[in-house]
């Protein structure tokens, strides 16, 4: 399990894994510390979900990539 | 209207044939607990000034009644209230006093919420909820009415109720006293930034009914008056304009709205006031002239202490400012105060005009500090049990209004005490009481708008 | 020690004592000698306080000469707020509250033009006013001052003073007393 990450001051922009291995890049971020607006950039479970825009919840997020 | 036997406010509270009101009213636990349900859950409450959100996101915490509610305008513009507190177990979903966001998001279980109320946010919706959860059943609560009033944003929860201006009646013209421009332009006021917040040891009609048109109690003021504080260097306010006037008496039967107010006569000049300051003394006279070319009465109209039902005082003139008396408990008032200034008055008056109304309203305000001591101590003296035997008078002037006031040809609606030899009634406190007994009384708004079943009456009396 | 050092500590010393004196005037109800320890052009103020997001530290406080604030004001002003506990029928002070002010964290700041012959200093403390009134009646406000203070003969007086006080809704019903 990894170590937790504070997503809070996480910039537009910013291209993070989440726990599934899908790749998202955050839209917005409200810096609440708990919720990003993201587009799916890549998925190996849900290839159609890419280019969808979800509300990703901070416990999902593994890695920020850059 | 109904009567109940135990709670009996005509027979046993409050007795308008005698105008002697019991104690109780005060401080007694469960009219207070009856209050919350009776008065503040249908009525129309102020939140707040459209000034303070004018940007989509933008939000500021407010109250209604003992709670805690979010006042914000959301991404297309729209003004709401929301109760604040998450639908899931309730903690706060907002614990900043103001700012700009884009969702408000519950710290307990991460619940998030667009501007506009809507559940958006749910963690682990798939996996726990299965998808199952209707999120569309839990926005943010919402009051059922809103109504935003040339700047100023009333809501109330109940939707039976009138509609905001049918509430305000006649009272309308002595809010805009205070909203519109001092020359007279609708809606001219901006907010100063800084809202008063303080905690006094009394229960809230000790300032609701003060602020209905307290005439009587120069004597507490008194230390204000000898040092000079007003904006002339003397006295607490002007009173040169004032000279020339009728005092008035103005109280609104049907609504609970009263106001202390002065009439000019036709045609009177601009009087001098602000004498400590050149530009604001020159500004007022300019905006006075102004005033009086304006059509419309509320030219001859200078604003005094009023009270919209229940809780919102306002003081339209000196100083210019608004506020409420959330009830905390039967023995304590959380006061919000809100401060205006003429959005169009150059700086140097409104810097004026913040001094003077720091100096003289709210705790540091000289004038407010010795009303405060006796609310406290008045109350506390209420509280037991032998002086709970003993009503308090509230005779002072009974059966000496008149309705169809008029004077030098300016009518005044509602009941009117002519206070120019009377000096002082207690017309206004007899008129919020027999409102709120009503209130605490009646089952329905249906019974409270009697104005409907009047003018009904007179259709067909007509017919 | 060096010279710069031992200015410094008694410099400190100094403001200190200015201090507590004048929290015993005050303490002591010496109005008139309090309002003689303040310069003529002295600003007081006392912002209000927010609740804000993280890092949005420039709404945290009402800012001095623009907005509402708990007191933002001058000599003037002040003289009134003796004036009218001196007519005796300031019932908010009516009797008189019994008052305690403990200033402590005395800092040094700044010295102009050193701390050898200074001609105006800055200086940080703490405050804790309790303030009893009536029967039971009691207050404990706690908090920072900032202060100017403008050399005077061999004394001081106050050209400025900034009061920060930790409450976001006020807990006490006035503010009859000075900080």
């Amino acid at each position: 399990m990894s170590d937790p990450i504070n997503i809070r001051d996480l910039a537009v922009g910013s291209r993070i894994v989440l726990g599934s291995g899908a790749e998202v890049e955050i839209v917005s971020n409200p810096k609440d510390g708990v919720w990003l607006f993201a587009r799916y950039l890549a998925s190996a479970d849900d290839p159609a979900i890419v280019g969808q825009e979800e509300m990703i919840f901070a416990q999902d997020v593994v890695e920020v990539r850059s | 209207m109904t009567m109940n036997g135990t709670r009996g406010y005509y027979s046993g509270l409050v007795d308008l044939a005698t105008g002697l009101i019991s104690r109780e009213i005060f401080v007694n636990g469960d009219i207070y607990a009856q209050e919350q349900e009776r008065v503040f859950a249908r009525s129309w409450l102020f939140v707040g000034h459209e000034s303070q959100i004018p940007n989509p996101g933008d939000f500021f915490a407010s109250r209604m009644g003992e709670e805690s509610v979010i006042l914000c305008r959301d991404r297309v513009g729209s003004v709401h209230v929301f109760l604040n507190s998450c639908r899931h177990r309730g903690m706060k979903v907002c614990r900043y006093d103001d700012g700009n966001t884009t969702v408000f998001t519950c710290p307990y279980h991460g619940w998030s919420y667009g501007t506009d109320g809507a559940l958006v946010g749910v963690p682990f919706f798939r996996e726990a909820y299965h998808s199952e959860l209707d999120k569309s059943k839990y926005s943010l609560v919402e009051v059922a009415q809103l109504c935003c009033y040339k700047g100023t944003v009333w809501a109330n929860w109940d939707a039976s109720a009138p509609p905001f201006l049918e509430y305000l009646g006649e009272f309308r013209r002595f809010l805009d006293l205070i909203l519109d421009g001092w020359d007279g332009r609708e809606g001219q006021v901006e907010l100063l930034g800084g809202v008063q917040k303080w905690i006094i040891p009394c229960n809230w009609k000790w300032p609701a009914e003060n602020f209905s048109g307290d005439t009587y109690h120069n004597i507490s003021h008194r230390s204000v008056d000898l040092v000079g504080a007003g904006p002339s260097g003397r006295s607490r306010r002007d009173y040169n304009e004032l000279a020339a006037t009728r005092k008035l008496h103005v109280t609104i039967p049907d609504r609970g709205h009263q106001t202390i107010t002065y009439v000019l006569p036709k045609d009177h000049p601009p009087q001098a006031v602000y004498q400590n300051s050149p530009e604001v003394a020159e500004y007022f006279r300019h905006c006075e002239e102004e005033r009086r070319r304006r059509p419309g009465a509320n030219s001859r109209l200078i604003g005094a202490p009023g009270e919209v039902f229940p809780n919102l005082a306002l003081l339209p003139r000196q100083p210019r400012t608004l506020a409420v008396w959330h009830p905390k408990s039967a023995h304590e008032t959380e006061v919000w105060r809100f401060f205006f200034v003429d959005r169009d008055a150059p700086q140097q008056v409104k810097n004026f005009l913040r001094d003077y109304y720091i100096r003289y309203s709210g705790p540091a305000g000289m004038t407010e500090q010795d009303d405060m001591e006796n609310w406290n101590y008045a109350h506390a003296a209420s509280r037991g049990v032998i002086a709970r035997r003993h009503p308090y008078t509230y005779e002072m002037g009974m059966g000496h209004a008149v309705e169809n006031y008029e004077w030098d040809g300016l009518r005044v609606p509602g009941r009117v005490v002519d206070l120019t030899k009377a000096m002082a009634s207690e017309e206004p406190m007899r008129n919020l009481y027999r409102r709120w007994a009503q209130f605490m009384e009646a089952d329905s708004w249906d019974e409270l708008m009697t104005w409907r079943r009047d003018a009904l009456r007179e259709a067909e009396a007509a017919e | 020690m060096s010279d710069d050092r031992v200015a410094r500590l008694l410099l400190t010393q100094e403001i200190a004592q200015f201090l507590y004196t004048e929290a015993e005037l005050l303490d002591e109800r010496r109005h008139d000698e309090w309002l003689a320890l303040l310069a003529e052009d002295i600003r007081y103020w006392m912002p209000m306080r927010r609740n804000v997001k993280y890092g949005d530290t420039s709404r945290e406080f009402t800012r001095e000469t623009e907005d509402i604030s708990w007191f933002d004001e001058g000599k003037d002003t002040l003289t009134r707020r003796v004036r009218q506990i001196q007519t005796g029928i300031h019932w908010a002070e009516e009797p008189q509250s019994r008052i305690t002010h403990m200033v402590s964290n005395v800092q040094l700041l700044q010295a102009k033009p050193d701390a050898g012959a200074p001609r105006e200093v800055t200086a940080k403390s703490r405050f804790l006013v309790y303030r009893n009134r009536v029967e039971t009646e009691t207050d404990l406000l706690v908090g920072k001052r900032e202060d100017t203070l403008r050399r005077a003969g061999d004394g001081w007086l106050i050209a400025r003073r900034t009061i920060i006080l930790d409450q976001n809704v006020l807990l006490t019903k006035n503010l009859t007393f000075f900080f």
